[in-house]
């Protein structure tokens, strides 16, 4: 099998910053690419930052955030990429950006590499044919962060061949990830589970069946969940679950996907969650604790 | 009035939940009565009760002399008239509306006017329950998770004609039993209910369509999610009858899809593959423990 000896990461926003760091802690040296110095730059500080707190809690030295950041090379040049022997895209989840990209990184890419897509709700199968190796094309769905969610989604394009998923499974074995395999449809299992549950905490919500204190402290007392329905949308940001069941809905039209009215509403109104201070919650108070 | 050492109890049935609605009201220092007619069941009820306070010494939750107290607040009966003195009478008896209207009516003969009748239902109407116990105004949800001496979580529900003193009576009681009580709507399922039951059909569902493998949905919830448990590792202790016949429930209420059982439930418990209790579920359980996929 295929081994992976250098990694490149395009992208270099959260996810993408949080794979290159999880690669590069591994001593697996890591080629991250971005548009703009800014976003190099913002990239390399996020790693920064991360690191710093690990320290500060103790699980982490000096020495170890300097060997994981001398791993990284910062580029604008795609070319840089050529030499990876896994390319994993981490950028906006747009289809028509990603497979500009991924034709680009067919041309740059050298033959064999295997060309990895982050994306949470776009066909893989569309992206790989954006490029002229769709066997060598596959998901390789992160969670956030990439550094603490131990799961991976590997998801099999149309084309994507056997010997690609079981390489891309070895590697991310590797990193300590746990990994899944998952056929290429709306959601993969993660989120195609887990959007109509909010979507149908919203409406039950929504409804008055519940006051949020107590619908979010029945989930997490009663079912064990780590969080309640209404705090994790606000922590994930209304907009961002909005964008993402808007897209399944688009694919499937499967009706748990239609964004409920309350989400809508809220959205249109700025009420976004944590990002914005307010969302089913109030965040804007002095330590920002919900309310 | 309640005695010196707490308030007076009376749990109806001493199946799995009325034995441990029993343990969480005489370890909050209740004087407990359960009433069950069943001579089989009402023994094995006080082995599941004493066994547990057992456990709890032996793990150092509680000392011998706390052990011992508590269990002497539990009094095991088949007389109904046994429950006359008690402030709160909690039902757990078999999910049949019938049976249930029929208990409460029996004792509502028997009780204080001024009891409390709480139903552990999990999928009946607290209003059509109340219409028929007699004391309407004085009938309301408590619905407890499994196992109740380990899960604070209770769902308060009020009928239609329940009044605000029964409810705020019971939030109370929940609070003196060391629980942690939330309100629902009397809707079916209240909260969590609803909520697993249409969430574990969407995950047979998604493995019935070729998704992805059980020990990878299992694998997903667990490390995408942080929930305790994948969906089919819980369906194999819930049990696949328990969990056909709380979703035939809430599907003939609510006619959402999401809550009707997939065919594979259907096969399985026709197969008796009902999970854990039957060696076989989604998974198959030896004396070494889980191992293989159905």
């Amino acid at each position: 099998m295929m081994e992976i000896r250098q990694v490149g990461v395009l992208g270099c926003g959260i996810m993408g910053s949080g794979i290159a760091q999880v690669v590069a802690q591994k001593g697996i040296p890591v080629v991250a690419w971005d548009v703009s110095d800014e976003a190099l730059t913002r990239g390399r500080n996020a790693i920064g930052t991360f690191l710093d707190k690990e320290i500060a809690r103790g699980k982490g030295t000096p020495e170890g955030k300097a060997s994981t950041l001398a791993a990284i090379r910062w580029t604008r040049d795609l070319a840089d990429l050529s030499g990876a022997d896994l390319l994993i895209e981490a950028v906006i989840e747009d289809l028509g950006v990603k497979k500009d990209l991924f034709a680009r990184m067919d041309a740059v890419a050298r033959k064999g590499a295997i060309l990895a897509t982050n994306t949470s709700v776009l066909p893989v199968t569309e992206i790989a044919a954006a490029t002229k190796r769709p066997e060598d094309v596959l998901g390789m769905h992160f969670f956030n962060p990439a550094q603490r969610m131990k799961l991976v989604e590997l998801v099999s394009g149309e084309l994507t061949a056997p010997e690609t998923v079981a390489a891309a499974e070895a590697f991310a074995r590797g990193m300590a990830k746990e990994t899944v395999r998952v056929k290429d449809a709306p959601g993969f299992i993660v989120n195609y589970l887990f959007i109509p549950y909010i979507n149908s905490a919203l409406s039950f919500y929504d409804k008055g069946l519940a006051t949020r204190e107590d619908l979010d402290k029945a989930i997490r007392l009663g079912l064990g969940y780590p969080m309640g329905p209404l705090e994790l949308c606000d922590l994930i940001g209304l907009d961002t679950h909005l964008h993402a069941t808007e897209a399944i809905h688009g694919e499937n039209g499967d009706p748990r996907f239609v964004p409920p009215t309350i989400l809508r509403r809220m959205v249109r109104a700025g009420r976004l969650g944590k990002k914005s201070g307010q969302g089913f919650y109030d965040y804007r108070g002095k330590d920002g604790a919900g309310r | 009035m309640g005695t010196e050492a707490g308030i007076q109890v009376a749990v109806l049935g001493a199946g799995t939940m009325g034995a441990g609605i029993a343990i969480v009201a005489s370890r909050a220092g209740c004087e407990t009565v359960v009433l069950e007619k069943d001579k089989t069941r009402m023994s094995e009820g006080f082995d599941r009760i004493g066994k547990f306070y057992a456990q709890s010494v032996k793990k150092g939750k509680m000392t011998e002399g706390q052990a011992r107290a508590a269990l002497a607040k539990v009094r095991m009966t088949d007389v109904p008239a046994d429950c006359a003195g008690a402030e709160f009478v909690i039902e757990a008896i078999y999910e049949d509306l019938e049976l249930k209207k029929d208990l409460f009516a029996q004792m509502n003969g028997i009780c204080r006017p001024d009891a409390i009748f709480a139903s552990n239902t999990s999928t009946l109407s607290i209003t059509a329950l109340a219409a028929g116990s007699g004391r309407h105004d004085r009938t309301v949800g408590m619905h407890f998770c499994i196992p109740a001496p380990l899960m604070k979580l209770v769902e308060v529900t009020k009928g239609l004609q329940t009044s605000e003193e029964t409810f705020r009576r019971t939030l109370a009681f929940g609070d003196r039993l060391g629980q942690v009580c939330v309100t629902t709507q009397d809707t079916p399922g209240f909260i969590l209910n609803y909520f697993i039951v249409a969430f574990n059909n969407d995950c047979i569902r998604a493995y019935e369509s070729g998704l992805a493998s059980l020990e990878d949905i299992d694998k997903a919830v667990k490390f995408g999610l942080g929930y305790p448990m994948g969906p089919f590792e819980l369906l194999d202790i819930i049990g696949l009858d328990t969990h056909a016949f709380v979703s035939k429930v809430l599907y003939e209420e609510l006619k959402e899809t999401r809550f009707s059982a997939p065919s594979l439930v259907k096969k399985m418990i026709g197969a008796g593959y009902l999970g854990r209790k039957t060696g076989r579920g989604f998974y198959t359980y030896g004396a070494k423990g889980m191992f293989g996929a159905a």
